[in-house]
């Protein structure tokens, strides 16, 4: 909203030393969010009055003038113009050398300069409206017309600033309009100006609202009373369309609206001051001379000023003659009722809409008129009276000689001060500081609360326009306290300590340990992808689609689907980097979805499945080392992170695993996720060409996250142990684990070396390179010790596992 | 014989200086006292010698023997000293082996930052689940009933309960507030937490609008507090965050969920708050909303709302990162692409 400073000063008479930008800083502090403060003269600089003394002909060009112009100077200047009306001893509107004026009203501004014009040389311009930013105030009837303020009446003074004489010397606050969205009572000038008044505590100008008495009835039916509170009719008649007094379009236009006519005008002007909508009808065309205040039929149609044709629902509120409707309540008006050129007398309507149909058919219709928006803020049915009062004697300011033939206050629903108390010990503790009692009572004075203190309570009674819903409880109150003192000012007051206990939140910190195990110890880097998926992902992860939850209004048609599983997610961005990295590692910890019931807070409230997800993928070339790099994750896991430790048992193949190389991770008998190489099948699917992966997939609200470090001391081996090599042969069929389980209790460490096939092994073989360590507790071995120990050993895996040394 | 006992000794002593590395000072020292040396041969031959040269031949030889053995190992300090463990010529402008090259992503990054200070000053890290219903939505949050929020333009509720109201009308949660409420449900006041998580709105994407974002909470209940404590929560989060003391100010701003409520500004860190185009020539940036929570709110979490009062903040952890290191587009945060999040150590 554009808050004109011309306009405030209306209603309130602010300190004289106060700059704009302090007002600005303090309006930002205290009620609403100024984004700009802009000065309206800064564009009208060197753009001057000028008289002209004389006329004479051009030598070279019958279409243009040379004029002799008083520009305010010390001497007279000259200047070629093609106007077309051009009069000696008129006063016009002169461009000097250094102003930038829009050339033809098209396009940037450009700067004027001493020039010649076809071999005359020409000081300044004399400009047209649309020039100089006037063609709001006054539309030109052509082209070559200038801009003669002898011919409309404004007095003025050669060598004036023009800005000064239209009054377009006004600085105008930006409001950010979400910041007005809980505050009604400021959709108008007079309302920030009561706010000014407040903040400077200065006197605020007091409104009439005083209404037409003794005038015969204009017949008004409200059939909706909850929809409309109030509907006031009033029929004034001698009246024609004109074009407002200067000062009205002047305020108008630099508050941000288009000046159309004086009998429209006055509506937008009452708008614009009290936020109170009003709408003026052509009189003669409303039928029966009644106004019916009702629900439009389905299907009924109404065409509005903006030319949109309307075919309207039960829900829509219409104001109707007796046969049609005329106007969309409160939104906008039929454009075959409203003011027309022809109009000589009208009804004006000034009415108070509730806001929740206004919202609903606001948007409905997508139309989000000036009036509409402050409906649907909830506007005090008290309003109208300001509204009334202010645009019937705008009528007679404007029309002398027009009459009030008719009125009729229809006025159902009374908008009821909000009363509250508030007690001095709440805002003592709550403000953290005692502010005096006079203080505020003066602070909620000057916001329009009648207060009274009895017993240590103030009994504050809120003002209407902050009653619809703005005001409603005592915090409101501190709140008003509080920022028109300025929070500024409050000192800046410690946190209250608690040194009961410490914070242990072992859930919390095995999330950290894990992430972050895998960023740092695994080389993994964290993603984060949507929980909604693209179907094409989900059905390459070869993922049951029927018991996903789904969105109503997805993003596209495609992502109706929310996550059950992580790993379409993985497939994705595998997708996307592979042209980029040959070789990376990615991981993700977030939530999974699936139908089922699940109640966290209370059992009224039934949510679906969730559940903590975390997994990853390594993509690169081969395979086998992929696996085995995710196998070493999920294996280093536990004692890294410090959890009840994983095992890998093949139970239930998931549905994105290769045939063969998946594995289930267990925690006591219980799988918690797997591991595998994403199948070839899946990788072809999400588009993944000539890279392979290997991913796992852990549910980690069933990990038990140990209360410390799970670290145990043992002591060092008192005697040396003795390491030793061994190369085995043993059938294909012979596992790594078999080949552990068999020796383990004979050793003292026990690791893999590698394996190997190739031509010194025979088909059907394969050969296992592993390394071992034995040793006595209490001696150190002897080679005779030694030699009967690996004998054993050796003997225990040729028995158990059919293994031959190589 | 003595001669010859001199020839071994001053050739020894050239080949001695002459050799370059350890492993050849050892070749030579086998070769001038080892078994087979000539030295070695001379000795044997000791007692083949008439007595008298026995003794001069037998201490000469002996006395080459030490000298060698004192050359050797003067020798050997020297190479030590001055050796190289790499053969030959090295660039020594090759790049290093670089460390594993895991990463938290941005947003997880400074949502441990912010962890670590509030943990520091005694506030419990809480998460809720993505999933909400509209009753802790908007029902508990004091949001009116038709408010704009509510609309399937706005939030993304879950298909099958569009269209059924309180807490049987599920979304993905719209913001981090309603969860607030579960919390202090279950723990009761005082409390003092905060929640980070991330946060669903159904939006048109640009550079600067994301559909899933990520927000972090802090809220703190107990007895007369006064909204002016609120500010070492605010302070906090931005010290951490860049790394200094930031000035801030509160300023009137309207939540349904508080009462009063705030909008909270920092300096521009561009231009020290002087003005200049990052901060729209107002030497400030909004970065939070903040406030006083509701009393309709502490009610939903069975406070007493005459009793027990609180603070809350929330700050859009994407807007922070972006600021943090200038990143322009919200949307690389869900891009799951390396060639950006690789930039974040």
């Amino acid at each position: 909203m554009n808050i004109s400073m011309k306009f405030i000063r209306r209603y309130v008479d602010l300190p004289a030393d106060l700059t704009y930008d302090q007002i600005a800083y303090d309006l930002t502090m205290r009620t609403v969010e100024v984004e700009d403060v802009i000065n309206t003269a800064d564009k009208f600089h060197d753009i001057v009055v000028g008289e002209i003394k004389e006329v004479k002909a051009h030598p070279n060009a019958d279409a243009l003038k040379v004029c002799i112009v008083d520009v305010g100077e010390d001497e007279l200047k000259q200047i070629v113009c093609g106007g077309s009306n051009l009069t000696a001893g008129h006063k016009v509107c002169v461009s000097k050398p250094g102003a930038e004026v829009v050339w033809h009203g098209e396009g940037e501004p450009v700067k004027i300069k001493e020039t010649k014009l076809r071999g005359v040389p020409s000081y300044g311009m004399i400009c047209g409206a649309t020039e100089v930013f006037l063609a709001d105030l006054f539309p030109p009837k052509d082209e070559r017309e200038i801009v003669d303020f002898t011919e409309l009446g404004i007095d003025c003074v050669a060598g004036q600033n023009v800005a000064e004489v239209t009054g377009l010397d006004d600085v105008i606050l930006e409001v950010d309009n979400k910041s007005l969205s809980n505050r009604p009572d400021l959709w108008g000038h007079y309302g920030v100006a009561r706010e000014l008044a407040a903040i400077y505590k200065v006197p605020l100008k007091e409104l009439s609202t005083e209404l037409p008495k003794g005038l015969p009835e204009y017949p008004v039916v409200i059939e909706e009373p909850e929809r409309c509170n109030r509907f006031t009719a009033t029929k004034i008649d001698n009246v024609y369309v004109k074009e407002s007094p200067a000062w009205m379009k002047t305020l108008i236009t630099n508050a941000g609206m288009r000046p159309i006519n004086a009998l429209v005008d006055i509506t937008n002007f009452v708008l614009l001051a009290v936020g109170s909508p009003q709408h003026a009808y052509d009189s003669t065309h409303v039928e029966g001379d009644k106004i019916v205040v009702r629900l439009a039929e389905d299907g009924e149609k109404l065409l509005l000023l903006d030319e949109k044709d309307l075919e309207l629902t039960h829900d829509h509120l219409v104001i109707c003659d007796t046969k049609k409707p005329l106007n969309l309540a409160g939104i906008k008006g039929g454009k075959d009722d409203s003011v027309l050129e022809t109009t000589n007398s009208v009804m004006l309507e000034c009415a108070v809409f509730t806001a929740p149909g206004i919202r609903r058919t606001t948007a409905y219709f997508n139309e989000k008129t000036d009036a509409a928006l402050r409906y649907e803020k909830g506007i005090d049915t008290q309003r109208a009276d300001l509204g009334v009062s202010m645009a019937l004697s705008l009528f007679k300011e404007i029309y002398p000689d027009c009459v009030f033939s008719a009125f009729t206050d229809n006025y159902p629903v009374k908008t009821e001060n909000a009363v509250i108390d508030i007690t001095q010990d709440f805002l003592d503790r709550r403000l953290g500081e005692v502010i005096d009692r006079a203080e505020i009572e003066d602070i909620l004075g000057r916001l329009g609360y009648k207060v009274e203190f009895e017993n240590g309570t103030y009994h504050c009674t809120a003002p209407t326009w902050r009653s619809t819903g703005d005001v409603s409880i005592h915090d409101d109150i501190l709140g008003d306290i509080a920022r028109l003192i300025g929070y500024e000012y409050f000192k800046k007051q410690p946190l209250p300590v608690n040194f009961e206990e410490s914070i242990h939140q072992t859930d919390v910190d095995l999330a950290r340990r894990l992430r972050e195990y895998l960023a740092f110890r695994c080389g993994m880097n964290e993603i984060f992808t949507y929980p909604w998926i693209d179907e094409k992902y989900i059905r390459a992860a070869g993922i049951d689609l029927d018991n996903s939850v789904r969105l109503a209004t997805p993003p596209a048609p495609e992502l109706a689907h929310l996550r059950a599983s992580l790993i379409p997610g993985l497939l994705e961005t595998i997708e996307k980097n592979h042209r980029y990295f040959d070789e990376f590692a990615v991981f993700e910890a977030a939530q999974v979805f699936e139908k089922g019931e699940y109640s966290p807070s209370s059992p009224d409230e039934v949510l679906p499945v969730h559940k903590n997800m975390l997994s990853g993928a390594f993509a690169g070339k081969d395979a086998k080392t992929l696996f085995f790099k995710v196998k070493g994750v999920i294996e280093g896991m536990s004692a890294y992170c410090h959890f009840k430790p994983l095992t890998f048992k093949q139970k239930r193949k998931p549905s994105w695993a290769d045939e063969k190389v998946w594995l289930n991770v267990m925690e006591e008998g219980k799988i918690v996720g797997s591991i595998g190489l994403i199948s070839v099948h899946a990788l072809t699917d999400a588009g993944v060409k000539l890279v392979s992966a290997a991913a796992f997939e852990l549910d980690t609200a069933v990990l038990e996250p140990y209360p410390s470090r799970t670290n145990e001391f043992k002591h060092l081996p008192q005697y040396p142990l003795v390491e030793q090599d061994l190369s085995l042969l043993v059938d294909e069929a012979v596992t790594w684990g078999e080949i552990k389980e068999a020796i383990k209790f004979m050793v003292k460490d026990l690791k893999f070396v590698e394996e190997y096939r190739g031509k010194q092994i025979p088909a059907g073989k394969k050969s296992i390179m592993l390394s071992l360590k034995i040793g006595n507790d209490d001696s150190t071995m002897t080679s005779k010790q030694i030699e009967k120990k690996m004998n054993g050993i050796i003997k225990v895996l040729g028995n158990k596992c059919g293994a031959q040394l190589r | 014989m003595l001669e010859k006992l001199e020839k071994i000794r001053e050739e020894g002593s050239i080949r001695i200086a002459e050799a370059t590395d350890p492993a050849k000072l050892e070749a030579v020292r086998k070769e001038l006292t080892g078994k087979k040396s000539e030295l070695q041969e001379v000795l044997k031959s000791l007692g083949k010698l008439d007595p008298d040269m026995r003794k001069s031949v037998g201490m000469k030889a002996n006395e080459v023997k030490n000298a060698f053995a004192e050359m050797i190992q003067k020798r050997q300090e020297e190479l030590i000293a001055g050796a190289s463990a790499v053969e030959g010529e090295i660039d020594l402008t090759l790049p290093g082996t670089q460390v594993s090259e895991g990463a938290l992503h941005p947003i997880t990054q400074m949502c441990y930052d912010l962890n670590d200070a509030f943990r520091s000053l005694g506030f419990e890290v809480f998460s809720e689940d993505d999933i909400s219903s509209e009753k802790y939505a908007f029902d508990n949050l004091n949001f009116a009933a038709d408010h704009p929020a509510r609309a399937s333009m706005d939030t993304y509720w879950l298909e099958g309960t569009e269209d059924k109201r309180g807490s049987e009308r599920l979304c993905l949660r719209p913001h981090l507030t309603g969860g607030s409420v579960r919390y202090l449900l279950e723990h009761g006041a005082p409390a003092r937490f905060v929640y980070p998580g991330r946060v669903y709105r159904n939006e048109t994407t640009d550079a600067r609008h994301e559909r899933a974002f990520f927000q972090y909470e802090a809220l703190i209940v107990d007895k007369d507090i006064s909204f002016s404590s609120g500010r070492v929560m605010i302070e906090a989060i931005l010290e951490k965050v860049f790394g200094r003391k930031v000035n801030v100010r509160m300023r009137e701003g309207f939540f349904p969920f508080t009462e009063p409520g705030y909008e909270i500004d920092m300096e521009c860190l561009l231009c020290g708050g002087k003005g200049c185009k990052a901060c729209n020539h107002a030497g400030w940036i909004e970065v939070m909303p903040g406030g006083v929570i509701h009393p309709n709110v502490l009610r939903a979490a069975n406070l007493d709302p005459d009793v027990w009062t609180g603070f809350y903040t929330n700050i859009g952890l994407d807007r922070m990162v972006m600021m943090r290191y200038g990143v322009d587009d919200v949307r690389l945060f869900h891009s799951a692409d390396l060639r950006f999040l690789k930039q974040f150590k």
